[in-house]
């Protein structure tokens, strides 16, 4: 089930909080957030719920013994560690990778005989919750969280539904306390409606509609290959992955805090960045972390010299882009920022810091967008064609008019989508919803200039109006998303083709 | 303050979200969505089975998009939001001047395993390959032939919208080079954009389909092709029946409500009741050597050409020639034989009917809907002449014109 479907919003959402509050304490809301949550991600493939289970089956028991060997027998408890680990990493591997790895192994001569299993289906989320459960099995070993006894609270940890397809990668000692202890109250409640809206209005209203614009110019690149086309196809990608991606974590987040949950963010304003290394802290913060605190930092870090290093940095990148999806555009996506990633560590940061900002930002925004063909193409030689077009390469002419049209017309929402991912509208309505402004301009008098002084409560009621204004706001766009999902179910049988 | 608007969100909120599910719960669930002109999605049974395969989830799913309460006015609020940020474009559907509404983006036929959807380029290989299918039957048949191939509503109206023309021409001039001599080719095109700059309602505003006027001028030049010119029935005999409120499926896929509806012209001579049309499906029964054996039955039969129940309904364009066959003939009642014209056809020809028969014996092969052995047909009832009729839009969106012999 996705959030941004009605059956969700009014089916599954109503159900969930009408359990959820029904029940009077915080063992028994464990339970209704575990069984809900199965039924969430079990609901179109049943049969991955067994999965599921086993996997935080194995996490839990195994749990039990890595605390128990840890203080005494080190060794001991670093078996139980291992075996957790590579139970979980079967399963990711199994399904995710199982696959990809036939199909490549089948292009050396004498293994052409491979064949790859037929109907394994990528159960949803397991990239999410597989480094979930391994960030408890860790934290245990290293003794930065204690042992869960309860199998409910546990289970109501990974399956989490808010955050269980995709993300924010919540590790599980950030939320350790709240899952036994939670206070759930209004204006959680309320900052979590707002913030669900936000996401809701961020993939319905926008992400959607640029993706169609995305769809739209990447079919025609194949009539008639345009240089604009090709522009448009990066930049509405660049767009869409925000809008899609940040929407559904705004949403996880809010969901979240309306079951009292407080989960940390995963994106902060990433295209605002002038550097890649900065854009990576920007972007999708709760898996750079884990990598960082899992993989990067267990490998030596940065200590151990340049060349330990530079090794670390590429295992991590290269693991990066594998985890994003089987397929060798991904490897090569981690691949090709690891090596800015390390470049701007050596040397480009200090070039970068002496230049204007602007530079900075155009070098990192079209780093960003080339990043994105690779990540959007999985067939090599159209994900090339696209961004040999972007220079002029096999294009006949810089536009068509049909792509012009649809530029111009597309043109608005790629605006407001633009300026949407800056922090500027969220810090304008912020100035304007605060009650503390001392002077709102200036007028000449007299040819000398006489600020505008307000009385402190009249200021207060504008604040007040703005509140009143964003509220309202607010419910507008979950309305006028509802308006836009009821919209693409209808699908008018049309007696066209008759 | 804080505190208020904190309460008041999480109260309508609630509303809102409990608001919506007990109005699911309590509206009734209808079976058939007449602007959709589909069946809905009904309460799922629950099996296990079903639940194991997914497709109790999955009819879960559409259940709750089918029979979600104010369907109609959100789908509308949505057509009027587009509109907001200057568009005049929902659901691939431009709306221009005077309520004219054109679907702009369609499914780019390739091959059976290759289409391209929403997109308004289309592949000229695919085209040349029907075009290249007429051109071969024109060889190998005897009898006259005339082809029309109605021009799309966003290529007659084009003037009533800014988007360019460019694709519109070449898909115009690839058809009318692709077509040899023999195929007795109408170019509608500049025909018919020339009467829609002038005014003249010759395509629908809600609607891919033309008007009863559209239908008579492609007629009269249809009468010219076959070198019947004398006989075209002069516009003034005609009496003209107007039923209102049509809204077709243009206006359903855009979603802009507010557009008004057409009109749809019954054309009459007053001797509707001299015909009669008969609509037939083949089967295959056991023969007396016990080999199967393909029996062709008439399974429904009326006077005129037109089912007029349908007029009462939204599907209005249905109401002639009572909406989709395989197979038709409309001749005279007193058994008199005229000449026989054969017509492969998808749903442009039925506003056609009313005109031809009166000169022919039609004998009507629906091409949408495959049937496309145009030399068993004529062999069979005897064809004199043959006319094709296959819209632009169709011949872009699948191959069956490809497949007539």
């Amino acid at each position: 089930m996705v959030f941004s479907s009605l059956l969700f919003l009014f089916a599954f959402m109503a159900v969930t909080l009408l359990l959820y509050y029904i029940m009077p304490n915080n063992k028994l809301r464990n339970w209704v957030l575990f069984v809900l949550s199965l039924t969430f991600y079990g609901w179109g493939e049943p049969v991955y719920i067994v999965i599921m289970i086993l996997s935080i089956a194995e996490a839990y028991f195994l749990g039990f013994f890595i605390s128990k060997h840890k203080d005494s027998n080190i060794k001991r408890a670093r078996f139980y560690l291992v075996l957790s680990l590579g139970l979980n990493l079967l399963a990711l591997l199994f399904f995710k990778y199982c696959n990809f790895f036939i199909d490549n192994l089948r292009l050396i001569p004498g293994l052409s005989g491979l064949s790859p299993i037929e109907g394994l289906k990528l159960p949803i989320g397991i990239s999410f919750y597989t480094f979930q459960i391994m960030s408890y099995t860790i934290d245990l070993y290293w003794g930065r969280t204690g042992l869960q006894r309860n199998f409910v609270a546990f289970g109501a940890y990974v399956t989490l539904f808010p955050q269980l397809i995709a993300g924010p990668i919540v590790r599980y000692r950030d939320v350790d306390d709240q899952l036994s202890e939670r206070r759930e109250n209004i204006d959680l409640f309320s900052s979590g409606v707002r913030r669900f809206i936000t996401g809701v209005g961020k993939k319905v209203l926008i992400g959607d509609s640029v993706a169609a614009l995305y769809e739209y110019f990447k079919a025609t690149g194949e009539f008639e290959p345009t240089s604009l086309g090709a522009w448009m196809v990066m930049i509405c990608y660049t767009l869409h992955i925000y809008y899609d991606f940040s929407g559904y974590s705004d949403m996880a987040i809010g969901l979240g805090r309306m079951f009292g949950f407080r989960f940390l963010e995963n994106f902060n304003y990433p295209y605002i960045s002038r550097s890649i290394t900065e854009f990576w802290r920007r972007w999708h913060m709760s898996l750079g972390t884990w990598f960082k605190e899992y993989v990067y930092i267990p490998l030596g870090g940065n200590r151990g010299g340049k060349l330990k290093q530079l090794r670390n940095i590429f295992v991590v990148w290269f693991l990066t882009g594998f985890w994003h999806g089987a397929s060798w555009n991904f490897l090569l996506w981690g691949v090709y920022f690891g090596v800015i990633l390390i470049a701007e560590k050596f040397f480009l940061i200090k070039i970068l810091e002496k230049l204007p900002k602007f530079v900075g930002h155009i070098y990192a925004l079209l780093l960003i967008g080339f990043g994105w063909i690779i990540f959007s193409f999985t067939d090599a030689a159209a994900g090339i064609e696209c961004f040999v077009a972007l220079f002029g390469a096999g294009c006949e002419s810089f536009t068509s008019p049909a792509v012009t049209y649809q530029v111009l017309r597309g043109l608005p929402l790629i605006i407001i989508g633009a300026i949407g991912a800056t922090p500027y509208p969220k810090k304008l309505w912020d100035k304007l919803c605060t009650v503390d402004w001392t002077s709102v301009g200036a007028i000449r008098v007299d040819g000398r200039e006489e600020p505008i002084v307000m009385s402190s409560e009249s200021l207060s009621t504008r604040g007040k109006i703005f509140s009143v204004v964003g509220l309202l706001g607010s419910f507008a766009v979950l309305m006028l998303s509802v308006a836009y999902l009821v919209d693409s179910t209808f699908s008018p049988f049309l007696y066209f083709i008759f | 303050m804080k505190k208020t608007l904190n309460t008041i969100t999480v109260i309508l909120f609630t509303l809102i979200i409990f608001g919506f599910s007990a109005a699911f719960i309590i509206t009734p669930d209808s079976d058939f969505s007449e602007d959709e002109n589909r069946v809905l999605q009904t309460l799922p049974k629950f099996s296990f089975a079903a639940l194991a395969n997914g497709e109790y989830s999955s009819d879960m799913t559409d259940y709750f998009a089918d029979q979600f309460p104010a369907r109609d006015f959100f789908v509308g609020v949505k057509g009027v939001a587009e509109n907001v940020l200057g568009r005049s474009e929902n659901n691939g559907v431009l709306l221009g001047d005077d309520g004219q509404l054109a679907v702009r983006l369609f499914t780019a036929y390739k091959s059976r395993f290759e289409r391209v959807e929403e997109i308004d380029y289309f592949y000229e290989e695919n085209i040349t390959i029907s075009l290249d299918a007429v051109n071969a039957f024109a060889e190998k048949s005897e009898l006259p032939l005339v082809t029309v191939l109605p021009p799309r509503t966003i290529d007659v109206a084009a003037s009533a919208f800014d988007y360019p023309t460019d694709i519109s021409d070449s898909l115009g001039a690839l058809i009318a080079s692709g077509l040899s001599d023999k195929a007795g080719y109408i170019d509608l095109f500049p025909i018919m954009r020339e009467r829609y700059d002038s005014g003249e309602y010759v395509y629908m505003r809600t609607d891919h389909h033309w008007t009863s006027l559209g239908a008579y001028v492609t007629y009269c030049e249809i009468m010219k092709s076959f070198g019947m010119e004398d006989e075209i029935i002069p516009m003034e005999r005609f009496s003209r029946e107007t039923v209102e409120d049509f809204y077709g499926t243009t206006w359903s896929k855009a979603g802009y409500k507010f557009v008004p509806p057409d009109d749809i012209e019954i054309w009459s001579l007053g001797n509707e009741d001299d015909f009669i049309t008969r609509c037939y499906a083949s089967k295959m029964v056991k023969g007396e050597d016990g080999k199967p054996v393909k029996v062709k039955e008439s399974y429904k039969e009326f006077s005129g050409w037109m089912n007029r129940e349908y007029l009462d309904k939204k599907d209005k364009y249905a109401a002639f020639l009572d909406g989709t066959h395989n197979e038709q003939t409309v001749t005279l009642k007193s058994g008199e034989e005229r000449e026989t014209l054969l017509i492969s056809k998808d749903s442009f020809a039925n506003t056609l009917v009313p005109f031809l028969s009166q000169h022919f014996d039609l004998v009507i092969l629906n091409l949408a809907n495959k049937q496309a052995d145009l030399s068993l047909a004529a062999e069979e009832y005897g064809c004199d002449k043959v006319l094709i009729v296959y819209n632009c839009g169709n011949l872009i969106e699948n191959n069956n014109l490809a497949l007539i012999k």
